[in-house]
């Protein structure tokens, strides 16, 4: 945990993310209002007082919206990872384990993966099926694990040669072992920060999605579907397009300086100076 | 990392910007009177680029609205809604009703300066009646037996049957030159780029992606208009076409209920030289449930609905108050519109019972179940905020007597493939904009359930078939009155549909235009445009200059 103290960015991004959480977590606690309330008598109402976010085209608080809304957006974030992660992982440790015609097939379809533009593939994906927030991590989480698996596998390479890998083999452990006691535990460096910087595009792309209406649907809120009704307004209803911009930037911000922070904590190469 | 701090601190100052814009304007002093005077520019906005300018193929509402100004019709309406001569100078029904002669106005020419006769009416009915031609907008003149020019001005249909709409599709058939297309696929022609017409205006200049300028046809059939140029320019976006409103780069577009109630209201420099016009349009958003399963196939569920929703609430919260309840699939404050019949009134209370009737009983979560199951269904609509809005209004409200509702906005191309072609829908929030004639066979009859065909809810009432055949041939107009109101009353016991509200159109036109209409004429304030004129003093390109 020091080391966090000597890392300013790292720190930085570390407060950003908490304090989200914080917020997320405890939205119903914090939230003044019900997100789905509609008053029809207060629409559009600048930020003051009673709605410190002011309110939405039906009279909605934004800020309890912006709250649930950083739920919606965390939970994207941390399920869609979490699946890139697991697939990145399994994938990148049978090809880095057996190398050989799997290692070919599997790194083929990594390269067939990122050919295709992602966001688009996505789109195409949602058109045909419901918009929901489940869809979506899963959706998100099968078209974002291939860096995930190159670094794994990349890493299974150089360790394979190791002499405790080695020494495992010759004692007759199961792949099974060598991979999860040796080979893993030694990787997961990499993993970790860039799953940390895979957490800011999924909150991103998910914001992207509900703002392109795609995302996340009606009367839910989310991050992306408040921008999108702000847009109409953003001549006269600022209030609508800056909160949830300015949320979706101070999180990716923060899931960005704490990814490069660790990266920069958990380099062995940094760790003389 | 410099650059992601960079770039926050550029949007938050982008911020500031707009948030400190409009401080000091500079006033411009209108005059109560101008003369009416000759040439310059009116600029406008299209969402999307036309597709082909002539109409009968293209079927999008951008080169619709540049085609009117290019082509004309042999008869139009005038600004009390009444048919009035176009081409056509006068036309006459025959005794047995079944025959319509058309007689064309003297010495009339095409933009090239070749005469314009009643073989090129002939050739327009033959070109739109030809199964080669791909569009939608045959039916109508299908039913005509038999078309005949005897002579150069002469121009004879005649219908297998009376049918009451007939002048109606005159109105609307966009007359095309025989001598430029006669050796052309109009499916794919150089002339859909590059149109000779008869109309106020011709094309000038078309910048792909950008804009398309018409310039004035000195030939046109119904003398000059004041304005010289039209400028319409392609902004995909309709809050971008704003911003360009506001910076005085357009001259005139449709605003919406935020903007007309909202925005202008607070702006003293905007409503000093903008002007604002309101008119009830011809149209109408619904609830449309699918007749053919449970559970919108029991009346009881339906009429229930309609007294759950609160449409003035819909009205008030989604337009602003810029709307009107309605009863009937008519426009309110015409004769069509049946004006004994009044909107379901709010009541849960009765909903409530109906449903009940209807088997519904509330299980100890408040949910209304049915045989075991809870009663849910979802809305489907397009990517449009109206219509979002107004299925989050109906979902609350259904909500509170145990109806789970869930929404869902769909893309256009696939709502329609993928939804209501196949009929895979419970209910949907859409809207239609109707013609002037009465006549709705097409969406309620109960022939028209096909596939891409309007009666997609699958309303079939016997009682309304009879009145919606009879109504298409009755040509008296106070007979007619009767059949389609009592049709309306009929559609509104059944409840397909719950009609949700009538909207006003809302437009936004610089005071540099001047010769608008106001308070807008029935047929409403783009009637009579090409009476429109700019004044010198306030062109664009004059203040410009100066």
């Amino acid at each position: 945990m020091r080391v966090f103290f000597r890392n300013p960015l790292a720190l930085s991004g570390l407060i950003i993310i908490i304090a989200i959480l914080i917020l997320a977590l405890f939205a119903p606690l914090i939230a003044p209002y019900d997100p789905n309330f509609i008053d029809i008598d207060s629409i559009l109402t600048a930020p003051s007082t009673k709605h410190i976010m002011g309110t939405d085209g039906l009279g909605r608080d934004v800020f309890s919206r912006m709250l649930f809304g950083a739920q919606i957006s965390l939970l994207v974030g941390f399920v869609a990872v979490g699946i890139a992660t697991l697939i990145g992982i399994i994938l990148g440790s049978i090809a880095g384990f057996y190398r050989g015609w799997v290692d070919s097939l599997i790194m083929r379809l990594v390269d067939i993966m990122l050919s295709i533009p992602t966001f688009f593939l996505i789109l195409a994906v949602i058109a045909f099926l419901t918009p929901s927030i489940w869809n979506i991590m899963i959706v998100i989480g099968l078209t974002s694990w291939m860096g995930v698996t190159r670094l794994v596998r990349a890493e299974f390479f150089s360790l394979r040669q190791r002499e405790f890998v080695l020494a495992a083999e010759t004692m007759g452990a199961s792949d099974f072992k060598i991979i999860f006691s040796h080979l893993l535990p030694n990787s997961l460096t990499p993993v970790i920060v860039s799953s940390v910087l895979g957490i800011a595009s999924a909150v991103l792309v998910e914001s992207g999605l509900s703002f392109l209406g795609l995302g996340v649907q009606a009367p839910t809120a989310s991050w992306g579907n408040i921008l999108t009704d702000g847009k109409e307004y953003i001549q006269f209803a600022w209030w609508l397009s800056l909160f949830p911009g300015l949320a979706i930037l101070l999180t990716v911000l923060g899931y960005n300086l704490l990814g490069e922070g660790l990266r920069d904590i958990l380099d062995p190469k940094n760790k003389n100076n | 990392m410099l650059n992601k701090f960079l770039s926050t601190a550029s949007l938050i100052s982008v911020f500031l910007l707009i948030s400190c814009s409009n401080d000091s304007y500079e006033a411009i002093h209108y005059k109560d009177n101008y003369l009416v005077e000759d040439g310059g520019e009116i600029v406008n906005a299209m969402i999307g680029e036309p597709s082909n300018l002539v109409a009968m193929i293209a079927g999008d509402s951008a080169s619709s609205a540049i085609a009117a100004n290019i082509f004309n019709t042999l008869l139009k309406y005038d600004e009390n809604l009444n048919l009035a001569p176009e081409l056509a100078e006068q036309w006459f029904i025959s005794e047995d009703q079944k025959t319509i002669t058309f007689k064309l106005k003297n010495d009339i020419l095409w933009a090239d300066g070749k005469p314009l006769t009643s073989q090129d009416i002939l050739f327009t009915w033959k070109l739109v009646t030809d199964p080669n031609t791909r569009t939608p907008y045959a039916s109508d003149y299908l039913l005509v037996k038999e078309a005949s020019a005897p002579d150069a001005r002469t121009f004879i249909v005649t219908y297998e049957q009376t049918y009451a709409p007939a002048l109606d599709t005159w109105a609307s058939l966009q007359i095309l030159p025989q001598h430029v297309l006669k050796d052309e696929d109009i499916n794919n022609t150089f002339f859909s780029r590059k149109p000779t017409g008869s109309g106020y205006y011709q094309l000038d200049q078309w910048i792909n992606g950008q804009q398309l300028t018409l310039k004035r046809n000195r030939n046109s059939t119904q003398g000059q208009a004041n304005i010289d140029k039209l400028t319409s320019r392609i902004i995909p976006d309709t809050s971008s076409q704003f911003l360009e409103l506001i910076a005085d780069n357009i001259d005139f577009m449709n605003i919406n209920p935020i903007q007309y109630q909202r925005v202008f209201p607070s702006r003293e420099d905007l409503k000093q030289r903008i002007g604002l016009y309101k008119e009830l349009g011809n149209g109408y958003t619904y609830l449309g449930f699918n007749l053919k399963k449970a559970p919108f196939d029991d009346i009881r569920v339906r009429q229930a609905m309609n007294y759950a929703i609160d449409k003035n609430e819909i009205i008030k919260g989604v337009l602003l108050g810029l709307g009107e309840p309605i009863a009937s699939p008519y426009k309110p404050g015409t004769r069509w519109n049946n004006s004994k019949l009044s909107p379901y009134p709010y009541n849960p209370t009765k909903a409530l019972a109906l449903l009940q009737e209807a088997g519904y009983e509330k299980n100890a979560d408040g949910i209304l179940v049915k045989d075991g199951k809870p009663f849910e269904f979802e809305i489907l609509t397009n990517q449009n905020k109206q219509r979002e809005m107004t299925a989050v209004l109906v979902q609350r409200r259904l909500k509170e007597i145990g109806i789970d509702v869930k929404i869902r906005v769909i893309e256009w191309a696939s709502f329609i493939n993928r939804f209501i072609k196949t009929g895979e829908f419970k209910a949907v929030v859409l809207g239609w904009s109707l013609s002037l004639d009465p006549d709705q066979y097409n969406i309620w009859h109960s022939s028209q359930q096909g596939p891409g065909q309007f009666n997609f809810v699958g309303y079939e009432n016997p009682r309304v078939d009879e009145l919606l055949e009879v109504g298409r041939r009755e040509l008296d107009t106070s007979k007619r009155e009767k059949i389609y109101h009592e049709f309306s009353k009929l559609m509104l016991e059944d409840s397909p549909i719950v009609y949700l509200y009538a909207g006003y159109g809302l437009s936004a036109i610089n005071k540099r235009v001047q010769g608008i209409k106001k308070p807008a004429p029935p047929a409403g304030i783009y009637q009579n445009s090409f009476e429109w004129y700019i004044p010198k003093a306030l062109r664009r390109n004059e203040i410009a200059a100066q």
